[in-house]
């Protein structure tokens, strides 16, 4: 549309394009920025820090060293008063000796992985059985099939938060520990299954029959065919639909505030993380530092896949 | 049938079978077990009392649910318009190729795949009153505002703020889908434009509009879709924007619980939404 081939022509583009990509990445850079900030530094509109802080991140990751709690003297009068029973006095120093403002990071980061891994594997191995089976494979009922994934697709998590939770409330599995996260688990593989056989069955469709056809000739059965000759093409598709079914299971928060609230040893990032922004400690370089490590694992994996995604995004409805 | 058609629609079955199963189990019947549970007075603990139509009454006559709904209109409109005009700025710019336009690409991409969680307290961050760029340009630099306020905490201009996060982040979506038709244009086409006298404007209300409408169409019915349901990206930048679905969370799960109102509110939105799928798989998937 803009004539490049004047010089202001090439200067608006260029700036125009600038714009586009700073307003994509300033919340980023924002981000990044303030969990290098120290405290005193952060009204200052500059992205740049005027001196690096990697107190946070240190924090985070848990490469401080415990600190020496001080107990107050008239605490320690207390303590040392020999008429208290032992038990009583270690209750007592425990009490000031635990730091309240930890937050165990590393932990989340791993029921993150857990969750979204777990579930992202599962819905793969469902979804490519699935999508070879809608898309290869005739049968009566197929249409059927193929138009109820899609709709299943499209129906957001809200409209199935409540009878969700009262189907998990009616069999007892909501109010135990491994209850909720068994069916957090089977919820994300649900959120993620009908992304991953709408996008498989699609590749899938463009891989030629007569591949396979000539590996059934040569003797193969049909379930050696596809685990020989159409997996194998996939892989580029296969990798993409995992990376996006584990995006999905790492960003969601909805599910995990339903059914994970009460158990804090199982909060994953995006549960863990609003709790500390809303507990009165939250301290802004802390949740930028956290907000950095949540979101570089995705990042990593973005520019993994970002090769392979062409195709497959831009096939009709993409979730989001 | 012949045998080996038959061997066929087995395998096919087999294969599908834990799918059906599992999608089945975990949505299907919970969309209909939502209807049932919209005629009951619900518990947290799950112990229910028949109401009949007494949730939808209640909530036909509560202020909020219509409250709720003029700003899901306005959520919508918003993000809707802003998301499609966006999408198509950035698809005429980066049409032709130049250089360093892959790493371009993946600069514009990475607002869609970012966790929400992380990104909304950078969002949280720029529009801070205190600290924010936001607040230091307009009233420090520019000049336009008295004073220092506080967009987020306000509902009515966090609204805004929340649609244009959206946008930030959904027009990715529709750039790649508007691109991907754009550059399938002939370039014929133009040339013959351009011959009949029309100009870059005139080429692109003849040329580039029309082939567009299709593309264009299928984007605003996916963001409907989607920004229907939007839960996190609302709640977590400003929990005070009571879209339909941060108020069905709110009767559902906080303050006075109840659920079978939640539910109710659910079934009325899933009626609406089944309209605009429907019409996606008929009028855009053709099926």
């Amino acid at each position: 549309m803009i004539g490049k081939r004047t010089i202001t022509g090439r200067i608006g583009f260029a700036l125009a394009v600038l714009l586009l990509v700073s307003f994509s990445l300033l919340p980023f850079a924002q981000i990044l920025s303030t969990s290098l900030k120290h405290q005193y530094d952060w009204g200052n509109p500059s992205l740049i820090p005027q001196t690096i802080n990697l107190d946070a991140y240190k924090e985070l990751l848990g490469l401080t060293e415990a600190k020496k709690v001080e107990i107050p003297a008239a605490i320690q009068k207390i303590l040392n008063n020999p008429k208290l029973p032992q038990d009583k006095k270690d209750a007592i120093a425990a009490k000031y000796m635990s730091n309240d403002n930890l937050f165990p990071f590393g932990k989340y980061m791993l029921n993150s992985v857990i969750f979204s891994v777990g579930a992202a594997t599962f819905s793969l191995v469902f979804s490519v059985m699935g999508a070879y089976s809608i898309s290869r494979l005739r049968f009566k009922g197929q249409v059927v099939i193929q138009r109820s994934v899609l709709f299943v697709y499209m129906v957001g998590g809200v409209l199935l938060m409540v009878p969700l939770y009262q189907m998990a409330m009616n069999i007892g599995l909501a109010s135990s520990l491994w209850g909720s996260a068994f069916c957090l688990f089977l919820i994300y593989i649900v959120q993620t299954l009908p992304v991953g056989m709408y996008m498989l069955g699609n590749y899938f469709r463009g891989i030629p029959f007569a591949l396979e056809e000539a590996a059934m000739m040569d003797g193969c059965s049909r379930k050696e065919a596809i685990i020989k000759v159409v997996l194998p093409l996939s892989l580029p598709m296969l990798a993409t639909v995992f990376i996006y079914c584990f995006i999905i299971g790492w960003n969601e928060y909805l599910f995990a505030s339903v059914f994970l609230k009460q158990y804090p040893e199982f909060h994953t990032l995006p549960l863990a993380l609003q709790e500390l922004f809303v507990s009165k400690n939250a301290i802004w370089d802390r949740i930028m530092a956290a907000s950095m490590l949540t979101l570089a694992p995705i990042v990593i994996c973005f520019l993994f896949a970002s090769r392979f995604m062409k195709g497959g995004k831009t096939d009709g409805g993409v979730k989001g | 049938m012949t045998p080996l058609e038959r061997a066929e629609a087995k395998f096919g079955w087999k294969l599908v079978a834990p799918t059906i199963l599992i999608l089945g189990l975990l949505i299907l019947y919970p969309l209909m077990y939502n209807v049932y549970l919209s005629f009951f007075d619900v518990q947290l603990n799950g112990y229910k009392t028949f109401v009949g139509f007494e949730n939808y009454m209640k909530l036909l006559s509560n202020t909020d649910y219509y409250s709720a709904i003029g700003t899901t209109s306005l959520y919508l409109l918003g993000t809707v318009v802003g998301t499609t005009l966006l999408g198509l700025a950035m698809a005429l710019l980066l049409k032709e190729p130049f250089k360093g336009r892959g790493l371009v690409n993946a600069a514009i991409m990475l607002p869609y795949v970012a966790p929400v969680i992380s990104v909304v307290f950078g969002w949280q961050f720029l529009f801070d009153p205190i600290s924010g760029v936001v607040n230091y340009l307009f009233v420090d630099v520019l000049g336009v505002w008295s004073e220092r306020t506080n967009l987020i905490g306000n509902p009515d201009s966090a609204l805004w703020v929340v649609v244009l996060f959206d946008i930030w982040k959904h027009a990715p979506i529709a750039y790649l889908l508007i691109l991907s038709k754009l550059v399938s244009i002939s370039g014929d086409q133009y040339e013959a434009a351009a011959i009949d006298g029309y100009g870059p404007v005139g080429r692109f209300f003849h040329v580039t509009l029309p082939e567009l409408y299709f593309v264009l169409a299928t984007v605003v019915l996916l963001r409907l879709i989607w920004n229907l349901n939007r839960f996190e990206d609302v709640y977590l930048l400003a929990p005070n924007v009571q879209t339909l679905p941060i108020f069905t969370y709110y009767q559902a799960f906080t303050g006075v619980i109840d659920q079978g109102l939640a539910a109710a509110t659910s079934v009325i939105q899933l009626a609406v939404l089944s309209v605009f799928i429907w019409f996606y798989i008929k009028k855009i998937m053709k099926w």
